[in-house]
């Protein structure tokens, strides 16, 4: 048995609406290893992204957000900020300062074949590239591990391709990463895959 | 986050939405530029009247009435102004000098014709009310016995010029009928006539009736007139007045006390400057409230502008959390926007109300050559300060509520609203 980087145990949400009750988590006992992947996978409705949710408040709640790096389907990028910004902004708010923060920025964004577009703002970059940089965004501030919300679900298949060979790549290097994807492609990519149904792990 | 990052950040923000900024911005300028205008106004107005005061008289100066202040909206109560009040008086703390006066009933010049009307006013050497306004000849010294110094009408009312006038043997004329104006008035007691030598001439702008002569001169006359000895009219009408001189003007106040616990009314310019200053106060008061309402409402601009910046970013400030920025970073994020507008506003306001003052003021001599010279507007540094404080930290209220507002917003809702 490795070190957990996330233990959960007995995890539930219920959502309200009117009288009835919607049960989106029913009890989930699962833990991911540092260095280790694993894929949540699932139907649409299972749980899976209020699992990361819940994972994604909990280290936001306190304040641990560098802890945690986060990937989203929408990209979430700030059209405002070119891309090495962009991609330095988590280190910006960690108060490192602005040459060495753009370095590490520039480096990672290297490391993920974006050196070229560092300069470019986000309107310039196509699909599979603003979530490389996104990802490069999550990986900034070392976090001690990737959660990653349905990374290549606005993508090609192509770039889908591309992104999860990123992630694996990422893992090789001892990465901790959590995916949530209905994918099952994408999916059989990682390490260890979690299967999630009615808010509940299915095996 | 350093200090740095956030204002480079926040300022992006705040030159983004341009058309958005610059019109919160002129809001804060004009309400700005107001209060500036307005307090100028008023310090101008101000700065005026103590320069008019100031050159009425002297600042150390408590002039003792003899009568006993009324109380609480009744009038003023006669009292006397004895030998032995005078020496109470002198016992006070901070007098440096007394000069005690008797004015004697009204009379004439006789070589001056009916229009030569005099009030004699008996005063001792180097009073106040003879420094300085000489326009020939010498102020009343020590041992004087019948000698006067007249006023500049008087004096070419008997001589053909000023200096003509020093050195006449003249008649006074004290009681019985007098001409005041265009009427007679039938005066007190019998008149009785004085001869006395001019020996100085003052500038009338002061007074264009009192002849300065000296205190027992107009004793004796006072007491002739009533026929009294000098000695009783001291003892039952008393003095007319004590001019107290403080060792300095800081130490009126302390005067004026003692003055009133010996139950005397009294004056001094100080406490009319002390008035004036409080009645400016609450004029400048109004004033600054009307520039304020200004402001207020420029306030209330900014509160909505950052109101709809914080919906229009709630996606952004998901973004942000999400990436690591703590709650604080995002309220300072957006407080440093409005300050921003409150600083930016704020300069342009101090600059637009002093423009605006040389504007108004340029009208007003073209429209009004013979305006008094003393400036209208009137802008220190301590204006332009406050000022510009005023409208950052009205800024900073108004953007406080939008940024805690953005500082509570829940990072992954925020991700989700469209």
């Amino acid at each position: 048995m490795g070190v957990p980087a996330v233990e959960m145990q007995g995890l539930e949400r219920v959502y309200r609406s009117g009288r009835s009750t919607v049960a989106a988590l029913a009890g989930v006992t699962m833990a991911v290893e540092r260095g280790e992947f694993v894929a949540v996978m699932g139907p649409s409705g299972s749980g899976k992204s209020t699992l990361l949710n819940i994972l994604a408040e909990a280290a936001l709640a306190r304040h641990r957000a560098r802890r945690v790096g986060m990937v989203f389907q929408a990209f979430n990028l700030l059209p405002r900020y070119r891309v090495v910004e962009n991609v330095a902004l988590p280190l910006a708010f960690a108060g490192v300062e602005p040459a060495a923060r753009h370095a590490k920025a520039r480096a990672l964004l290297e490391r993920l074949g974006m050196a070229a577009r560092a300069e470019h703002r986000t309107n310039e970059l196509s699909g599979g590239e603003l979530q490389r940089a996104a990802v490069a965004r999550a990986l900034v501030a070392d976090p001690a591990i990737l959660l990653a919300d349905e990374p290549t679900g606005n993508l090609d298949s192509a770039s889908g391709a591309t992104l999860i060979g990123i992630f694996e790549e990422l893992n090789a290097h001892g990465q901790t990463v959590l995916l949530v994807t209905h994918d099952a492609q994408i999916a059989a990519h990682a390490g260890r895959i979690v299967r999630m149904r009615d808010g509940r792990i299915a095996e | 986050m350093r200090w740095a990052d956030l204002f480079a950040m926040s300022l992006g923000n705040y030159g983004r939405a341009r058309l958005r900024s610059v019109l919160t911005t002129a809001g804060v300028a004009i309400g700005t530029a107001l209060v500036v205008l307005l307090i100028a106004l008023a310090t101008g107005a101000e700065d005026n009247v103590r320069r008019s005061v100031f050159s009425i008289g002297d600042l150390r100066l408590v002039t003792v009435q003899p009568f006993q202040p009324g109380a609480n909206g009744l009038s003023a109560v006669p009292r006397t102004i004895t030998d032995e009040v005078v020496a109470q008086l002198r016992r006070i703390g901070h007098v440096e000098s007394m000069f005690r006066q008797f004015d004697a009933p009204l009379g004439t010049i006789v070589e001056g014709g009916d229009d030569a009307t005099i009030r004699p006013q008996g005063i001792e050497p180097n009073a106040p009310v003879d420094r300085g306004d000489l326009l020939a000849g010498r102020h009343l010294a020590l041992g004087d016995r019948a000698v006067a110094v007249v006023p500049g009408n008087i004096a070419r009312l008997i001589a053909p010029s000023v200096a003509s006038a020093i050195g006449r043997r003249v008649t006074m004329r004290i009681g019985g009928a007098v001409k005041l104006g265009s009427t007679r008035i039938g005066g007190s007691g019998t008149p009785r006539d004085y001869g006395i030598t001019v020996i100085g001439v003052f500038d009338e702008q002061a007074s264009g009736t009192s002849v300065r002569i000296p205190l027992d001169d107009a004793l004796a006359a006072g007491a002739d007139n009533r026929g009294l000895t000098p000695d009783t009219i001291k003892q039952s009408t008393g003095y007319s007045g004590i001019a107290i001189e403080a060792d300095d003007s800081t130490n009126v106040a302390d005067i004026v006390r003692g003055v009133q616990e010996l139950g005397f009314s009294s004056f001094s310019l100080k406490q009319v400057i002390e008035q004036i200053d409080q009645g400016f106060g609450v004029f400048r008061g109004i004033l600054a409230g009307i520039g304020g309402v200004a402001l207020l409402v420029a306030a209330i601009g900014i509160a909505n502008t950052m109101v709809m910046s914080v919906l229009e970013r709630t996606r952004e400030i998901g973004i942000m959390k999400a990436v690591g920025a703590s709650p604080r970073d995002i309220r300072a994020l957006f407080l440093a926007e409005a300050a921003y507008v409150g600083a930016f506003g704020g300069i342009v306001g101090v600059a637009l109300g002093i423009a605006g003052g040389q504007v108004i003021e340029r009208i007003i001599r073209n429209l009004n050559p013979r305006t008094n010279p003393g400036p209208i507007f009137v802008v220190g540094p301590d204006l332009i300060l406050a000022a510009f404080a005023l409208a950052v930290v009205v800024a900073l209220v108004a953007g406080f509520l939008p940024a805690r507002r953005a500082m509570r917003m829940s990072a992954l809702s925020a991700l989700r609203y469209e």
